[in-house]
């Protein structure tokens, strides 16, 4: 289980400390801190494993912010959640941020709890998965990357290349990966629509494989071998759809 | 032969030929018409002969030329019009013109016998007599005379007779104007009878053949006795006068004289009554003419009056419609006005409300601070750690208090001028319960009270994030106030009506008396009185701003309590984004 990326970008001294405190308090990793438009275009150009932004609108006198958004907007990379920050709620200003989009946006003074709930609800509006961390019955989005799994206020992501198999219990999975083992809150069809089709094949009533981590597949045993030596039952029920992806490796 | 004779004798001739030609007019007229059905589409032609027959001489004349002046015209058409003209200028006595006119008409016209009859009569008016009498021969020489009705051949006779006679060819006279005479015998036509008397009698008298001559002088004198007209009458008087004066029998010729002059009066007066008549007539048309004219003058008047009234009253409409327009604008840029004092008003009554918080709450706060922090001073030179501390967290409570009333103060002005973002939401109402409670936990926990948070994780509500964090923060804030050591608070959600979530939030702290839970209720904006009356506890600025901001997210609030048990204070907020 890795920690979320964050980028930082806030101008204000005092308040940067506090909301890098709050983040890191909460497992948060901070990639980076920018205080101006310039720096933040930058770092944001340069690292491609960042989870989340929280953009204060004014950077200096200027509503800077809201210029970083609109230019992030425009690139063809791949689109990150952002978060604006900002002290004012005048219309007009909240007007312009709100036609790029953000998903989210908290006015100042905000407390540790507001923040890691915008955070988190921020995800959600991102990967278009509602009332996932807001409700109890489910903690994780799944995106083409990764796993975010919501741990008390914070979070925390899994790399989807690493999961071995997925083992279900009622509501909960059992994501088991090469680093550990984790239980997720999350339903079975909505994990196997989520996640990618051609990769993830359900091999029996409980159980879900990353076929690219099997090892070896024993049709006569109804055994599949995968990578770190587990052995997954292949029931006969879907026997067809993981031969066809065996031949194709 | 004295010349008076020979005048009286040519003066009948005149007559003689009047009273002939009215004879066959009737015949005549027929004939152009039966001939004349064949041009029905003619218009001009039949407006003409119309004219004609109601004896409109200057119409035809007219008509007649229009017609001419048609290019298309046939000759036929062409005959007649000069043949209508020919008897117009005839009839008007410019027989010159006629003549013209008559000549104009082609050699194969069908009425060219009757033209060459009328053309005779020209001439023998005009004292042509020979010219005359070679037409009249023509005529007589016609075949099939017998069956022209129009064409009289006794009256040809006579004509004829007249012309001989007028030639001095005696001989030939008589041959025509004795059987003429015999045969109008035969028919009795009195007048015509008369002037063939006369004629014949001339006729001897001319030739001195007095004997012969006196008797039909005198049956012509008998036959105008029978008669009304005076001018015969006369003429034969004369004739008698004349032929007696030259018998030398001058008692019988004065006598016929007298007569003559009477007739000639009666003549002369006839002529007067007609005049007179002629006058009254001419009179009474002048005088309708002019009635006509005045009345047709008052018409104009009338008229123009009713134009001048329509146009007036045209303007007066128009001028109407403006004068509303303008009013209504008026009115209009009235009530903007109005709405506009109203609203200065209530900014003036924020202002000074700012203004009074500002100068007290605000000022006494920031006085606490500036001695508590003095005494900090003080102790941390005695290096008195547990009074610093003690004294920290007072002044952290002061300054989190000053902090919450710039807030409101800042939101209260920003909802005044609405200059902040508004926009209506779905939100998780327990998120929003737990975020605001987050800032109140030490709080609660120093003041020893007991917080519980029971809104439904489910129940999800239609507002503004930051004014409903106003909201809640305010009343929360409210019941940690009035809430002693021991008290619980609990903030929980209702779901029963079809519109609305209700958020309760509940102490068992002071409670408050019903009159002053109506007027927390009921106020609407803040007043001078009102605020003088909180300022013991507090600003009500608050309780103020989040009853503004619920009414703002279309929601309800109400307070219930009991003084000594607790407070209830109820938000309704709507279920749906459109709740109306």
């Amino acid at each position: 289980m890795n920690k979320v990326n964050v980028l930082v970008i806030e101008d204000n001294p005092i308040e940067k400390e506090s909301l890098i405190e709050v983040l890191e308090d909460n497992d948060y990793n901070i990639i980076g801190t920018a205080d101006n438009f310039k720096d933040a275009l930058s770092i944001y150009l340069n690292n491609k494993d960042i989870d989340l932004l929280i953009v204060d609108i004014f950077l200096g006198e200027h509503p800077e912010g809201i210029l970083f958004a609109e230019t992030i907007n425009q690139l063809d990379q791949t689109k990150k959640p952002f978060l604006f920050l900002t002290s004012s709620v005048d219309k007009e200003l909240f007007q312009r941020a709100k036609a790029t989009m953000p998903f989210n946006y908290m006015v100042k003074p905000f407390n540790e709890y507001e923040l890691l709930f915008s955070i988190q609800l921020a995800l959600e509006k991102f990967y278009d998965q509602k009332d996932v961390f807001t409700s109890e019955e489910e903690d994780t989005i799944v995106s083409n990357e990764y796993l975010y799994i919501q741990k008390g206020r914070s979070l925390k992501k899994v790399l989807i290349s690493e999961i071995i198999y997925i083992e279900v219990e009622g509501r909960y999975c059992n994501i088991i990966t090469e680093k550990g083992k984790f239980v997720i809150l999350i339903s079975l069809t909505k994990i196997l629509k989520l996640l990618n089709a051609k990769i993830f094949k359900r091999v029996s009533r409980n159980f879900v494989v990353n076929t690219q981590k099997i090892e070896e597949i024993f049709p006569n045993d109804q055994l599949i071998v995968l990578t770190g030596n587990y052995k997954i039952t292949l029931s006969e029920k879907y026997k067809s759809t993981i031969d066809k992806s065996i031949f194709l490796k | 032969m004295s010349p008076k004779l020979v005048k009286s004798i040519l003066f009948f001739f005149l007559g003689i030929l009047v009273v002939y030609a009215q004879e066959e007019k009737s015949h005549f007229n027929e004939a152009i018409n039966k001939q004349i059905r064949q041009y029905k589409d003619l218009k001009l032609l039949n407006a003409t002969k119309e004219f004609y027959l109601q004896k409109e001489w200057d119409s035809v004349l007219i008509y007649s030329l229009r017609q001419l002046n048609e290019k298309t015209s046939k000759k036929e058409v062409f005959d007649f019009c000069n043949l209508f003209r020919g008897i117009s200028f005839k009839e008007k006595g410019l027989l010159k013109e006629a003549e013209n006119s008559f000549k104009l008409i082609s050699e194969d016209f069908i009425f060219n016998d009757n033209i060459n009859f009328i053309l005779a009569e020209i001439y023998l008016i005009q004292g042509q007599s020979d010219k005359a009498l070679r037409r009249y021969l023509k005529i007589e020489e016609i075949n099939n005379i017998e069956e022209r009705p129009e064409i009289n051949k006794i009256n040809i006779h006579h004509s004829i007779g007249i012309c001989y006679l007028k030639l001095r060819k005696y001989n030939e006279a008589e041959k025509y104007l004795l059987p003429t005479l015999k045969e109008l015998e035969v028919i009795g036509d009195t007048l015509t009878l008369i002037s063939a008397n006369i004629n014949t009698a001339n006729l001897y008298y001319y030739q001195y053949r007095d004997e012969e001559a006196i008797p039909y002088f005198e049956k012509s004198y008998a036959l105008a006795q029978r008669i009304n007209d005076f001018d015969k009458k006369r003429k034969v008087a004369k004739n008698m006068a004349v032929v007696e004066e030259n018998r030398g029998n001058y008692k019988a010729s004065i006598k016929y004289i007298k007569e003559y002059d009477k007739w000639k009066d009666s003549l002369n007066n006839q002529n007067k009554i007609w005049e007179v008549a002629q006058f009254e007539k001419r009179f009474a048309i002048a005088q309708k003419q002019q009635e006509v004219n005045v009345l047709k003058a008052e018409n104009r008047a009338k008229l123009a009056e009713r134009n001048g009234l329509m146009f007036s009253a045209g303007i007066l409409f128009l001028l109407l419609l403006t004068v509303t327009y303008f009013y209504r604008e008026k009115l209009k840029t009235n009530k903007v006005i109005t709405n506009q004092n109203q609203q200065l008003d209530e900014l003036n009554a924020t202002k000074d409300k700012l203004f009074s918080i500002v100068s007290h709450d605000l000022r006494s706060s920031v006085n606490s601070l500036k001695l508590s922090n003095k005494k900090l001073l003080k102790n941390l030179e005695k290096e008195n750690i547990s009074v610093v501390f003690d004294l920290l967290k007072q002044n952290s409570n002061t300054v989190g208090r000053a902090y919450n009333l710039l807030d409101n103060l800042l939101n209260w002005a920003l909802l005044q001028t609405k200059q902040s973002y508004f926009e209506i939401k779905e939100n998780h109402l327990f998120h929003v319960v737990e975020h605001v409670v987050y800032n109140y936990q030490s709080i609660i926990k120093e003041k020893d009270l007991l917080f519980k948070n029971g809104v439904s994780k489910h129940d999800r509500v239609f507002a503004d994030q930051e004014s409903l964090k106003i909201i809640l923060r305010n009343l929360l804030d409210n019941a940690i106030k009035f809430s002693q050591p021991g008290d619980s608070i609990s903030i929980y959600s209702r779901d029963v009506t079809t519109k609305y979530i209700e958020i309760i939030i509940e102490d068992t702290g002071l409670g408050i008396d019903e009159e002053t839970r109506k007027t927390l209720e009921e106020i609407k904006n803040i007043s001078v009185q009102e605020r003088k009356h909180k300022n013991i506890e507090g600003s009500g600025l608050g309780l103020q701003l989040c009853k503004s901001m619920i009414v703002k997210n279309k929601g309800k609030f109400s307070i219930e309590s009991e003084v000594g048990k607790g407070t209830k204070m109820i938000i309704f907020l709507p279920k749906t984004p459109n709740n109306e």
